[in-house]
């Protein structure tokens, strides 16, 4: 190794303060603030500042919860909801993927397609429930259809946008190592479009999960989402809270098992993002 | 295995001889393709099959019960109503929401305490506070306001924070030595850094608010686009349904190019700086 | 034999907005020997990376013929190597991986690879980074991989447009000198695009200097001195401030 490779090597290392990596590896940088509005509710209901039949406290929500759980009925909800995510979201991912990449591609598709595209998509997937509500009555397939829909578009966009800002030189430094067009496509434009990729399924997916809800609610016969519109019915404030902290549970859950894993793995190992996540 | 340069070209995405008035034209005519095409398989298709119109409406229906709409001042009570509930909630929610970004992004400590409460809240934004927000508000107005209010809010404050932190540490350096007050910081250096930022925060958010406001209409008024999309659903006027949707693509298209677009276009194409394109 | 053959070549640009044609090369002749490492000199704009471009065959020339090798250019090819100023290092791929991506190509076999690409992290002293990521290597060390992932095909061509224009002062004193000795090694013919006349003498063994657009070829200088090169030897021979001089004063500087 030459002695500039080394001198390079060694300012490129930074060191490491052990106080960061405390507030980093802990935890208590993201779980501490959850904590605080944990106590702040607790204050808040006992004090009595809003109605309770408005406000419930968190111990009256951790009760109900447990009392669902119990009862059977949010794990059987929950296992619905998950359900028809991942049907929709799994039928919009081969689609909107395969989509994404012809039309980022093709210069002749993307002119036909992407006016229209746009169109598709400002149309968004609630204004299709009633017409689907129509065609296949009050029905899974009206709730998947409205989540493949959902989930398409954005993917389709972050893609194409993303194939359009792959550097030219990258492009042509491997043109002039010899390959073809279809190992430019395999080798350079799909791995060079994977963060285009993931920040459109974790868009796609947040897109999905509201339209899933709206979906449930509208159609309801079960899921988190009907939960929680039949809970309000009632006028069951603790079940609603219960439904919300679900949800974000799950969110929080799908980003971090799933989305979070399968960025730093490629992009941010990579160094083409930067540790983000939304 | 070599290639001809014009394959280069095309996958570069470099065009070495176009342009003028004659690649206008084809263009106008590339973009209407998609939508002529469309409007020919409704024209010659839905009859051509016996479509009934308790399925599908044809599109002489569809432009009659336009017609209709427009002049029993009925469409325009739905649009109406549904624009106001969206400029409404959105104001408030840029109001508040762009200055709390800025204090998030200035200030590490309140920052660190937010920014996992907000990745949490921008993930439940909108639609899912509908029970809620009925529950609070009651149905009506109100609710609908909250729901387009919350979808916004989140969505700017945690783009405007992510934007006040992509400042280069040196413009604002060179901003406090050249003697930059608090406030001045806030009009001068941190507002126009951050705007491309809350750009897009404000086009995630409305994206967020837009379907929010369908639903919520749908489930808990009696006014808007999304309320008289449901009500002809009970009804089968598959007629309404249809142009309803156009409308509402065809708002959020002019609201995206009227308000939005340009609020990007101006901030990144004049100070060239990034934008991450998309929704 | 001449590797490089460009005869009366020229390159107008067509405005996307405002549909203004623009005359960015005016008529640009001149060949390269075997061999020879060639630097192209010029003010910024004069169409330096339009030459390189058309070269390698990412832009089609509006007029004119470039030969290499007796053969008109027809798109890029693994006979012409290019070094990029933004280095174009795939990041997705460690610089193992990008060294021997030429090789890939070829079809050449696993082993084959992975020897070639020992060697070459070697040359250009990167040994021991070949599992890095180009995002975790400093500038110096990713425009080394660059030339290192070009090398490794043995093309005959390199064409590096401003290659060093990226990285510090101190460490782009080093990459000059360390690419020289690289070069040496396998002698293809270069075509090296730079702005910066110290650079343009050190590294060439001719220097031919474009004119303000539309450009036209304004000189063609023998480089004197022997190789191998160091900065130190350079700097100290006369010779050396009176070309650099001549030059300075070519493209209109006038501090000297
Ligand atoms: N793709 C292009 N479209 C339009 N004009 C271009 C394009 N590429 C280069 N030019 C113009 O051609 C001229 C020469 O550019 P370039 O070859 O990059 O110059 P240099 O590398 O010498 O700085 C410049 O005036 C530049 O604006
Ligand atoms: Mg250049």
């Amino acid at each position: 190794m030459s002695a500039v490779a080394q001198l390079e090597e060694r300012a490129s290392v930074r060191p490491v303060r052990p106080r960061d990596a405390i507030v980093r590896y802990s935890g208590i940088r993201t779980w501490g603030p959850f904590l605080v509005v944990l106590v702040l509710w607790a204050l808040i209901s006992a004090a009595g500042i809003f109605p309770s039949a408005f406000f419930s406290s968190p111990a009256e929500v951790w009760e109900r919860a447990l009392s669902l759980v119990e009862r059977g009925i949010l794990p059987a909800y929950v296992g619905d909801s998950l359900i028809r995510l991942a049907v929709g979201a799994a039928w919009g991912l081969v689609i909107g993927i395969l989509l994404g990449f012809v039309i980022g591609l093709s210069a002749r598709a993307r002119k036909f397609c992407w006016p229209a595209l746009l169109f598709f998509q400002a149309i968004g997937d609630i204004a299709w429930l009633p017409i689907l509500i129509v065609w296949f009555g009050f029905s899974l397939t009206s709730v998947t259809i409205v989540i493949v829909y959902t989930v398409c578009f954005p993917l389709i966009i972050s893609i194409v946008a993303a194939i359009d800002a792959i550097p030219a030189n990258m492009l042509r430094a491997a043109g002039s190592l010899g390959a073809s067009r279809l190992q430019r496509i395999v080798l350079v434009v799909v791995p060079a479009a994977l963060p285009g990729l993931s920040s459109g399924i974790r868009t796609g997916l947040g897109y999905g999960w509201r339209a899933l809800i709206a979906a449930e609610i509208i159609i309801g016969t079960s899921g988190v989402g009907f939960m929680m519109f039949d809970a309000r019915r009632q006028g069951d404030v603790t079940q609603v809270f219960v439904g919300m902290i679900v949800l974000g549970a799950l969110w929080y859950a799908t980003d971090a098992l799933l989305l979070a894993p399968f960025e730093k793995a490629t992009v941010e190992r990579w160094g083409m993002v930067e540790g983000i996540g939304r | 295995m070599t290639m001809t340069a014009t394959d280069v070209a095309r996958v570069a995405g470099e065009s070495p001889l176009r342009g003028g008035a004659r690649s206008r034209a084809v263009d106008a005519a590339w973009f209407a393709s998609p939508f002529v095409l469309m409007a020919l398989l409704w024209v010659v298709i839905v009859p051509a099959a016996g479509v009934s119109s308790r399925v599908f409406p044809s599109l002489p229906a569809v432009a009659q019960t336009f017609g209709a709409m427009l002049l029993d001042g009925s469409l325009w009570t739905h649009v109406s109503a549904s624009l106001l509930r969206v400029l409404i909630g959105a104001a408030i929610a840029i109001a508040i929401g762009i200055p709390f970004g800025i204090l998030m992004g200035v200030s590490k400590a309140v920052s660190a305490f937010f920014a996992p409460l907000l990745r949490f809240s921008v993930a439940l934004a909108g639609i899912a506070w509908i029970p809620l927000a009925t529950l609070w508000f009651g149905y009506g107005d109100l609710a609908v306001i909250f729901v387009v209010f919350n979808a916004v809010f989140f969505a700017i404050v945690y783009n405007t924070m992510l934007g006040v932190r992509q400042v280069p540490t040196n413009v604002l350096r060179a901003a406090r030595s050249l003697g930059a007050k608090p406030w001045t910081m806030f009009w001068q250096v941190h507002l126009p850094g951050a705007a491309p930022s809350i750009a897009t925060g404000l086009r995630v958010g409305m994206g967020f608010a837009w379907r929010g406001l369908i639903a919520a209409e749908i489930i808990a008024t009696s006014a808007g686009m999304g309320y008289s999309l449901f009500l002809a659903r009970q009804y089968y006027e598959t007629d309404v349904i249809i142009l309803m949707m156009i409308l509402i693509g065809i708002l959020w298209l002019v609201m995206d190019r009227l308000i939005l677009a340009p609020v990007e276009w101006r901030t990144v194409k004049r100070w060239g700086a990034s934008r991450e394109v998309g929704i | 034999m001449n590797v490089l053959e460009i005869e009366h070549l020229t390159q107008s640009y067509v405005d996307a907005y405002t549909g203004d044609r623009t005359l960015a090369i005016g008529d640009v002749s001149f060949t390269v020997p075997q061999g020879q490492f060639v630097s192209l000199l010029g003010p910024s704009g004069c169409g330096k990376t339009t030459v390189l471009n058309i070269v390698a065959g990412f832009v089609e020339s509006t007029g004119g013929r470039v030969l290499v090798e007796g053969a008109p250019v027809a798109g890029p090819g693994p006979d012409r190597g290019v070094v990029f100023q933004d280095f174009a290092l795939f990041p997705w791929l460690t610089v193992r991986q990008n060294i021997v991506f030429g090789l890939r190509m070829q079809g050449a076999g696993k082993e084959e690879r992975e020897r070639r690409a020992e060697e070459m992290l070697a040359l250009v002293g990167l040994d021991g980074f070949g599992s890095k990521y180009p995002h975790e290597l400093s500038g110096g060390m990713r425009q080394r991989t660059g030339v290192a992932r070009v090398l490794a095909t043995n093309p005959t061509m390199m064409l590096m447009d401003e290659p060093f224009a990226s990285i510090d002062a101190q460490t782009r004193r080093v990459l000059q000198q360390e690419v020289l000795q690289i070069w040496d090694s396998q002698r293809p013919t270069v075509l090296f695009v730079t702005h910066d006349v110290d650079e343009a003498i050190f590294m060439a063994d001719r220097v031919i200097v474009l004119s303000a657009r539309p450009s036209t070829v304004q000189a063609d200088i023998a480089v004197p001195f022997e190789r191998p090169r160091t900065w130190r030897e350079i700097q100290a021979d006369p010779r050396f401030a009176e070309l650099r001089t001549e030059l300075m004063t070519m493209l209109g500087v006038e501090d000297l």
